[in-house]
């Protein structure tokens, strides 16, 4: 009952990880290169909401600070991290979806089983 | 602890910049831009030597960037073992960069030259900063910046198998930068700090009361390190990355970019996770036994090769497996070894694609069974080839005796046999795959066929500087090993 009870305060833990899997598990099996960037996105995503959600403290403020006044502040770095992981995670969906293109113009397909086999018969 | 001088910086800065002025330069003056690019490189380091004598001088130094102290700011640590590796990394891409000055007229379309030499440049930079960086977070950033650029360093060769090798090299780090990032939140949740010094003390509080999180974020990390640095089972991208690349991208990439994940590892393992978390669960040992295996079958798996670039591919997945081996023996005589082997490796894998690169210029041969005979067309790369060939069975007077020396010193002192063997295993694998191509090259009977065009002096000049770095830590090893002692009797 009590990991019940934790995992239902936590969820917001429970989701990124179900995202995770979810993300890594198709970028690992599914042969399309799109859904591989799509998934490679996911998983970053997810990675971000657990890195946010540390930051998040229950009914917390943005870390202003007011003299005199009793507030919880919420953590404001995990917010200022992600920020940069973003930036980073588009330029590597970029670059990636840049490299589609051209196997895409070379091979004429972009599912990885059927370049194998195209490099197969080389 | 003393704070540095702004050298630290300044090598990371000075290569930044070049990053940005040499495609700019190459529109107007394509001499200019490579010597942009040249004098930057040798100014990193002539700075990463300032750094040795300063450390030398005053032991271990700190920068605090933009002047925050940790754990708010980003913290560089300028430390022997960091110093060592920031000379390695700076050192052997400036040999690199000698080499490909020539040799991508060759190989890459004119246009795109300039590009290369930015992120040639972007490369450099974020394996320096990753060597000095002391901020986990920080450490993610170079992390994606050396991936974008070491994958980038693939592709750019226009044809349809490098875009194949750089797409998979890109989805498989980006697992490994996911695992990374998500090790490092598992570890923020705990200790609320990404400062390394910060986290070992927050982490040796948090062991008893959070272990769950600790150790996921360990299993994280040798997932993220070990598909970055080809470890055993998560090595399947590097083989056609590194064969299929540029010559001297090749070279960068089996000679540097793995090695600086296993660097990164080894100083997560010794400056992040504290002695009782190494302790409680066996991370060593399953490093060890990766890494064993890993030895064995990059061997096993280079001997079925008949491509030269794709059998020196995955013999670096062994050769980067003894690096592993090092760490998992945990043991200080074993990571002396392993540590060694970083430089060693660094040397002779990069001579050894550079002769391969140095054979295709002029004769375009890449199967292994043509080069019957190339000996005594091109003596000089076929004679790098050899050296390299001795360093890699570990033959004495060469590199490659020195670090399994160690390594086999330290299974001993640990009283684990069995590594003993398997180190002795591989040497003798490694002569049965690389024996038989100088055997062949120098003695054949038959004359070498096709058309030979001469290799241009500043790449042969390259070769002669490899082999003669070869030997040299192959003799000259006392001062660096004493330098390795002196630092790892403070982890222990």
């Amino acid at each position: 009952m009590e990991t019940v009870s934790r995992l239902t305060e936590n969820y917001f833990y429970l989701v990124a990880i179900i995202l995770f899997v979810i993300g890594t598990h198709t970028m690992l099996t599914h042969s399309n290169m799109i859904k591989k960037v799509i998934a490679m996105n996911i998983m970053d995503s997810s990675v971000f909401l657990l890195f946010v959600a540390i930051g998040y403290t229950h009914g917390a403020q943005a870390p202003i600070i007011r003299d005199g006044a009793d507030i919880v502040y919420a953590n404001p770095l995990p917010g200022a991290l992600i920020v940069t992981g973003i930036v980073v995670a588009v330029s590597v969906t970029a670059y990636a979806l840049s490299i589609i293109v051209k196997i895409q113009r070379s091979y004429g397909t972009i599912d990885c089983d059927e370049i194998c086999e195209l490099r197969s018969d080389d | 602890m003393e704070s540095a001088g702004h050298q630290p910086v300044l090598i990371i800065v000075t290569l930044l910049i070049s990053a940005f002025l040499s495609p700019l330069l190459y529109r107007w003056r394509k001499f200019l831009s490579g010597m942009v690019l040249l004098a930057a490189l040798t100014g990193a380091f002539v700075t990463a030597l300032t750094l040795l004598g300063q450390v030398a001088r005053s032991g271990e130094l700190s920068y605090y960037l933009g002047n925050w102290p940790p754990p708010w700011g980003i913290e560089l640590v300028i430390d022997p073992l960091r110093v060592y590796m920031l000379l390695v990394v700076t050192g052997v891409s400036l040999w690199i960069f000698v080499y490909a000055l020539r040799d991508l007229e060759h190989e890459l379309h004119h246009d795109v030259i300039g590009w290369y030499y930015s992120l040639y440049a972007l490369l450099v930079a974020s394996m320096s900063a990753m060597t000095l960086t002391n901020d986990l977070f920080n450490l993610f950033v170079l992390m994606e910046i050396c991936a974008i650029s070491a994958c980038a360093i693939i592709t750019i060769k226009d044809k349809r198998e490098c875009l194949e090798a750089g797409f998979k090299y890109l989805i498989m780090s980006a697992m490994g930068t996911g695992c990374f990032l998500l090790g490092v939140a598992m570890i923020y949740m705990v200790t609320g700090y990404l400062n390394f010094s910060f986290i070992q003390t927050g982490l040796a509080a948090a062991l008893s009361e959070y272990p769950l999180n600790i150790f996921t974020a360990a299993a994280l990390f040798i997932v993220a390190f070990g598909t970055k640095a080809a470890l055993f089972p998560l090595h399947v991208w590097l083989p056609d990355a590194h064969a299929s690349a540029p010559s001297p991208s090749s070279a960068m990439l089996s000679g540097l970019v793995i090695k600086i994940y296993a660097f990164a590892l080894f100083m997560i393992f010794y400056r992040v996770f504290p002695r009782s978390l190494l302790d409680a669960i066996p991370l060593n040992e399953i490093i060890l036994w990766l890494g064993a295996m890993g030895v064995m079958f990059g061997s096993i798996y280079a001997m079925l090769q008949t491509d030269l670039k794709k059998m020196l591919a995955y013999s670096s997945i062994g050769q980067i497996a003894f690096i592993f081996m090092g760490i998992g023996l945990d043991q200080p005589l074993a990571l002396t070894g392993g540590l060694y082997h970083i430089m060693v490796h660094a040397f002779t894998k990069s001579m050894l694609f550079m002769s391969a690169g140095a054979i295709i210029y002029s004769t375009g041969v890449r199967r292994i069974s043509d080069l019957a005979g190339i000996g005594r067309v091109l003596p000089i790369p076929l004679l790098a080839f050899t050296i390299g060939s001795a360093s890699m069975i570990g033959l004495p007077g060469t590199g490659g005796l020195i670090s399994k020396w160690y390594l086999a010193l330290g299974a001993l002192e640990t009283g684990r046999i069995f590594f003993l063997l398997v180190i002795l295993a591989s040497s003798l694998l490694n002569a049965i795959y690389y024996m038989p191509i100088v055997i062949n090259a120098f003695m054949s009977g038959d004359e070498f066929k096709e058309k030979v065009k001469t290799v241009p002096p500043s790449m042969q000049a390259t070769l002669v500087v490899g082999i003669l770095l070869v030997v040299i830590s192959g003799i000259f090893s006392r001062q660096i090993i004493v330098l390795f002692e002196q630092a790892l009797t403070s982890l222990y």
